[in-house]
């Protein structure tokens, strides 16, 4: 049923959170896991300076030791537990506005699930940050899998 | 007002309700739709590049160019200060102002020779980043950020009260819930500013600074050109043939130093050119580009791009200064042409030409890109110390990407809030208000960034000892001059508003990294020689700086030193 299994991280404790759904999935279904982490350029903007935005754009990630040491460990985590239950997987890195890399890459690489941990974020913090897993609903035609950090905790 | 410019200019401050004398306030129509249009291309250009990111994002190898570089080196640098105060202070104190076409100019140079190609080679991300990690120390970082939050609240004060002057020739009085007319332009414009930030998020930022240059440069040139032309006072040289006017306008012209002292010129041109070295938002262009090849010539392209603008300023002030005195009153003495007028004598200068409102309105609206380019390189600046330099690196290192936005968010917010409030009834002409930024920036910035790329043994006490130093130097002349007109100490100033006046004659606000830069470095160093030797791979990193051998595109000295771990020649 599913052969590519997208899982979007960022090093959270909410995208962590998905992954075990994510592997156990691909494991049933013989699937690939791709993990894919999103360098934010909005939050580089913010961090870095308007520069660094021109550095990726051009880019040059690899001058950016701190930029992709985030992005290894991120998608490390997702590979580790892929490997532990003997999945494949592949790991990636995008930039851009997160949302949008992640529906590119699943339009690109045939992509016919998306597991995505969520915050569960309301109220001013939902309106300043927004929630990526619900653009990426909107905005892709294939199934995606939310896994709610907060329904976790209960 | 200073005390250092009042002196200058031998002006009485004259603040209260800022209004310029003789600029038509009123809302007019053509310059609103024409500024609204610049201000939507702005927000056009940052959408489109914030769409087309995520594209063509990893194709390797585009990289801008020298041009291209200088030109955004040009709008980013090129503020309401350069495009409005610059003329201002021509204008108000004629000979004196010209320390800022010498300092600001010849600041390049400096930069040019001494720090553009060993920042590149250095390879950091944020003025704080390069001094946390070449003195080793989180509280150096913690200092640096500190600093270039401030720097970028100082700075930006003077780029709100100049859009909130040229905005009166085009808004006019909004009357915004009882503030003044002015006190409504800055809210609004600052809201306006704040507002792009966010949306546009300044993607497109290095060809929203192509467009900004060249709307203010073509601005400020047309404006010269024209009001040259109709009044008769030049044809194509006007940088020239204003000379002509110098016997009309006074001895603030004709007379060098007549009212202000050498010690105050030399200390705000010094400042200015160490203040250039030391500015976050400045040096940040020079740790991205290609190679240190690029870096060199990005510079001697932005510096030409600056002085287009530079060598025309004192003539549209000497033009301006002649429309004044013939159509208002006299310029100097008293009441003289208030500081308010001054800050718009370039847009005014326009105005009593009797050009057409829309040609006004261009003249006011370049002044406005110049506004709007350089704060949102400050503030960007400034959120980037709070975001990634504090939160990040001190208070929490597993921030996700998306923790920082909101704390980068949250800093541009507050920057902007505090910026308006201290705006709403400045200390003193954009100019000065700018100078403080450019002392500060020289006095504790400048410093670390020169012994850190050139002196090898500058190692952790040095430095905290030295922008410790500095900051203090900075702020003592602060609280004597500035602080009492907002109110605060004021019990304790005298009737010229500063606490003692002996110390604004020495240690000017405007000017005062005249003294602080040789202390400065005489602290940093004798701290840095009583103490160890800082450790032996920052050394390699410094020495990796200067090395003739030319790196590769993506290289840092960091890198260079653990590739080969190469043993220096002359250890």
């Amino acid at each position: 049923m599913y052969d590519n299994i997208l899982i979007p991280t960022d090093g959270s404790e909410a995208a962590q959170n998905a992954v075990a759904q994510a592997v156990d999935l691909a494991e049933k279904y013989d699937a690939t896991v791709h993990a894919l982490y999103v360098v934010d350029v909005e939050a580089t903007n913010l961090t870095l300076g308007t520069e660094q935005v021109d550095r990726i754009r051009q880019g040059r990630i690899d001058e950016m030791p701190e930029v992709q040491a985030e992005a290894d460990e991120a998608t490390g985590q997702v590979a580790d537990a892929a490997a532990t239950r003997g999945v494949s997987v592949e790991e990636h890195v995008s930039a851009g506005s997160p949302s949008r890399a992640i529906r590119n890459f699943v339009e690109d690489n045939d992509i016919d699930l998306v597991v995505m941990g969520s915050h569960g974020r309301s109220g001013l913090s939902r309106v300043v940050l927004g929630s990526v897993a619900e653009k990426v609903l909107r905005r892709t035609r294939v199934p995606v899998l939310v896994v709610d950090l907060h329904d976790e905790d209960e | 007002m200073t005390a250092g410019v009042a002196a200058a200019a031998g002006l009485v401050p004259a603040q209260a309700g800022i209004l310029p004398e003789g600029l038509n306030v009123s809302f007019k129509l053509l310059p609103a739709i024409l500024v609204s249009g610049m201000l939507a291309i702005f927000l056009a250009i940052g959408y489109v590049f914030k769409v087309a990111d995520t594209e063509g994002m990893w194709v390797a190898g585009r990289s801008i160019g020298n041009v291209e570089n200088g030109m955004a080196i040009g709008a980013n640098w090129m503020s309401a200060a350069s495009y409005l105060g610059m003329a201002a202070l021509i204008a108000t104190s004629g000979f004196y102002g010209l320390s800022f076409v010498v300092g600001w100019s010849t600041g390049y140079f400096i930069l040019l020779i001494f720090m553009a190609a060993q920042m590149r080679r250095f390879g950091k991300y944020t003025a704080p980043d390069f001094v946390g990690d070449r003195f080793n120390s989180d509280t150096a970082r913690a200092i640096g950020a500190i600093t270039t939050f401030l720097i970028g609240f100082v700075y930006a004060i003077g780029q709100a009260r100049g859009m909130g002057l040229v905005g009166l020739y085009i808004f006019g009085d909004l009357g915004i819930l009882g503030l003044s007319g002015y006190q409504s332009m800055v809210v609004a414009m600052m809201a306006i500013t704040v507002g792009y930030l966010t949306l546009s998020g300044m993607l497109g930022a290095t060809k929203n600074m192509a467009v900004q240059y060249v709307i203010l440069i073509v601005a400020f040139l047309a404006g010269l050109y024209v009001v040259g032309f109709t009044n008769g006072y030049s044809t194509v040289l006007p940088h020239i043939e204003y000379g002509a006017l110098f016997s009309e306008l006074g001895r603030e012209f004709s007379e060098p130093f007549v009212n202000g002292g050498y010690y105050l010129w030399i200390a705000t041109a010094f400042s200015l050119v160490v203040g250039t070295c030391g500015l976050p938002h400045v040096l940040v262009r020079f740790y991205t580009v290609e190679n240190e090849r690029t870096a060199r010539w990005s510079t001697v392209w932005g510096l030409f791009f600056i002085c287009l603008l530079y060598f025309s300023a004192p003539a549209f002030a000497a033009f301006g200064t002649d429309l004044y005195a013939s159509e208002i009153g006299p310029v100097y003495g008293d009441p003289g042409m208030t500081t308010a007028a001054g800050d718009v004598i370039v847009v005014l200068a326009a105005q009593l030409s009797n050009l057409p409102t829309w040609f006004v309105g261009f003249v006011a609206a370049g002044g406005i890109a110049a506004a709007i380019a350089t704060t949102a390189g400050l503030f960007i600046t400034g959120s980037s110390a709070i975001s990634h330099d504090i939160y990040k690196n001190l208070i929490n290192e597993d921030a996700t990407q998306r923790q920082q936005v909101l704390v980068g968010r949250l800093s541009i917010v507050a920057l902007g809030v505090i910026t308006t409030l201290a705006a709403l009834d400045p200390a003193a002409p954009i100019a000065a208000l700018v100078s403080y930024a450019f002392s500060l920036a020289g006095a504790v910035l400048f410093p670390m960034f020169f012994l850190g790329l050139w002196w090898e043994n500058t190692n952790r006490q040095g430095a905290l000892a030295g922008m410790t130093t500095g900051l203090v130097i900075w702020m003592i002349p602060m609280i004597n001059e500035v602080v009492p007109t907002y109110g605060i100490l004021a019990d304790a100033a005298g009737a010229d508003g500063v606490l003692s006046a002996t110390l604004a004659q020495w240690v000017p606000a405007i000017g005062s990294a005249l003294v602080a830069v040789p202390i400065v470095f005489a602290v940093t160093i004798a701290v840095s020689l009583a103490t160890p030797e800082p450790p032996k791979k920052t050394k390699q990193m410094v020495r990796q700086c200067h090395s003739p051998e030319p790196m590769g595109q993506q290289q840092t000295a960091e890198d260079a030193i653990s590739d080969d771990g190469p043993t220096p020649a002359d250890d």
